[in-house]
């Protein structure tokens, strides 16, 4: 796999750097640390096992299904971000908890425990025009 | 070891300062610490500032306005924690032996400077994908009404409680009270969390004096108040799934003061916790083990943690009555429970209090629970 960095793709950066690896003309994948001395996966990405602090890490791709543990509908946010929207903390099989834009759904559905499904997506364009590709958690089975 | 005293106070009034600098507010805290220990200036040795927004070298211009220039300052920045963190690196710095008098002291001006939420900081993943303080605590909130059966109101008593007592604090931003029915129907910020759920946007500043015990009776007549122990831990990264609802970093930082302190969660007769939002107090209460996990919005709402219940919590009126300058918060916490400690706190005052707690919890990043906790213990 390799990074999806700023000169990847034309005119598409990641929202995040070292969030999403692609393997070669593959689609790009959410990515994080799995260690191979204990087992523990991260995300975002660490240097070093935070459990177990060894340093035979290795960058895997993450399930891209998971569960809903929390979430809010944000009414206030910076210019950027046009409000109301769904936020989620998602957590996946691995062990990771990741908070991710939830789309699809509406409010009075949303429900703790639903499972849901992350998809890699371009989020919205930054000042340059440039697309970003960030990614959002949908309903698992519904909204394709 | 040597035993560290707070011996002077001194405290901006909260609130919207437009027409103020940050270094004339942090002035007027640090000469009314001078004046409240009956101290001679010239015996601070050293200095710590806690700012999170005010630039390159604040402090300086606060120790250049009150004859304090020339002496070692450490500029400190741990995001809403950086106050109590001044308070604890002075403390250190006295402990170490290195010095005997030591001044901390935190201030922010954050009128204009900023509207709406805050976020975690730009090149934050999180505050990429569009996280803000407030949904941080409204998730966190969900999970806790989800797993507790906590309701909408009783969150809201949270700041109905802190705002009644911030209406007896004539340094309070808010000096007036509100009803549970006002703080629901209040604009909503973060689903479950309105905006009188939130703390406010505030400038002010807070100082505090510390000094050693070999030398407190020397520099000062004033009685100092104990510094019994200042933690601090930063947060973990996540590694397994949790429940929000509850704050392992608080849980540990008050361990490791417990320990300090030699004392327990039992012993502590009032508490200053970090509640920038309703939900805050809860998760903070229950993790510093004042109350049982899941329990407190029920006592709450019983009276238990009103000034003159079983444990008050928030005298002062607590961020969300009081305000929240992010700098001075750590230090106005310590300022609220020296003034309790010392029986100086007029309509507010929790009889018979001799040990208070401070916990302060700043700062988010992707992947970790919270960047900096603190939990300061004050013994009369």
């Amino acid at each position: 796999m390799t990074e999806v960095a700023e000169a990847g793709r034309s005119g598409v950066v990641p929202i995040h750097p070292g969030v999403f690896e692609s393997e070669a003309q593959g689609e790009p994948r959410l990515v994080g640390t799995h260690c191979r001395g204990c087992g523990a996966h991260f995300f975002p990405r660490r240097a070093v096992c935070a459990r177990c602090l060894s340093s035979e890490v290795e960058v895997v791709p993450l399930s891209p299904a998971g569960t809903l543990h929390t979430y809010t509908v944000v009414y206030q946010s910076t210019p950027e971000f046009p409000t109301p929207y769904i936020l989620a903390y998602v957590d996946l099989p691995e062990g990771v908890r990741l908070l991710a834009p939830l789309a699809g759904v509406p409010v009075d559905q949303v429900q703790i425990g639903m499972p849901l499904r992350l998809r890699v997506e371009p989020v919205r364009t930054d000042p340059e025009g440039r697309t970003i590709l960030g990614y959002r958690a949908y309903a698992a089975g519904g909204a394709a | 070891m040597t035993e560290v005293y707070a011996i002077g106070i001194g405290m901006t009034k909260f609130g919207k300062h437009p027409d103020r600098t940050v270094a004339d507010l942090g002035t007027e805290a640090v000469l009314e610490a001078i004046r409240d220990a009956d101290l001679d200036p010239r015996a601070i040795q050293a200095a710590y500032c806690g700012h999170v927004f005010q630039g390159m070298v604040a402090g300086q211009r606060v120790l250049a306005q009150t004859g304090l220039a020339g002496i070692p300052l450490t500029n400190v920045e741990d995001a809403c924690s950086s106050g109590a963190v001044a308070v604890r690196e002075a403390a250190l710095a006295i402990r170490a032996g290195e010095h005997d008098v030591v001044l901390a002291w935190g201030m922010e001006h954050l009128t204009g400077r900023f509207r709406g939420a805050f976020t975690p900081a730009e090149d934050d993943l999180e505050a990429a994908l569009g996280l803000t303080m407030p949904a941080i605590y409204a998730m966190r909130a969900r999970r806790h009404m989800e797993e507790f059966g906590t309701t909408r109101r009783q969150l809201a008593l949270v700041s109905v409680k802190n705002k009644r007592n911030a209406s007896l604090n004539p340094l309070s931003q808010f000096q007036t009270p509100v009803t549970a029915e006002e703080v629901i129907a209040s604009r909503p910020i973060a689903d479950p969390l309105c905006l009188y759920d939130c703390s406010p946007v505030s400038d002010g500043a807070a100082a505090v004096i510390l000094c050693s015990d070999r030398l407190a009776r020397k520099v000062t007549t004033r009685r100092g108040i104990r510094l019994a122990a200042a933690a601090l831990r930063t947060g973990e990264v996540e590694s397994g799934l949790t429940s929000m609802a509850f704050e392992p970093l608080t849980r540990k930082t008050a361990e490791a003061a417990y320990e300090q302190a030699g004392l327990g969660p039992e012993e502590i007769d009032l508490a200053e916790v970090h509640d920038c939002f309703s939900i805050a107090e809860i998760l903070r209460v229950e993790g510093l083990g004042l109350f049982p996990v899941g329990e407190y919005p029920a006592r709450l709402e019983r009276g238990e943690a009103d000034i003159g219940g079983v444990l008050p919590v928030n005298p002062s009126g607590g961020l969300l009555g009081k305000g929240h300058p992010l700098g001075a918060t750590g230090v106005a916490q310590v300022v609220e429970l020296v003034r309790q400690l010392r029986g100086e706190a007029g309509e507010r005052q929790v009889a018979g209090a001799r040990v208070g707690l401070a916990h302060c919890r700043g700062g988010k990043a992707a992947g970790i629970e919270g960047a900096a906790c603190t939990v300061n213990i004050l013994a009369a």
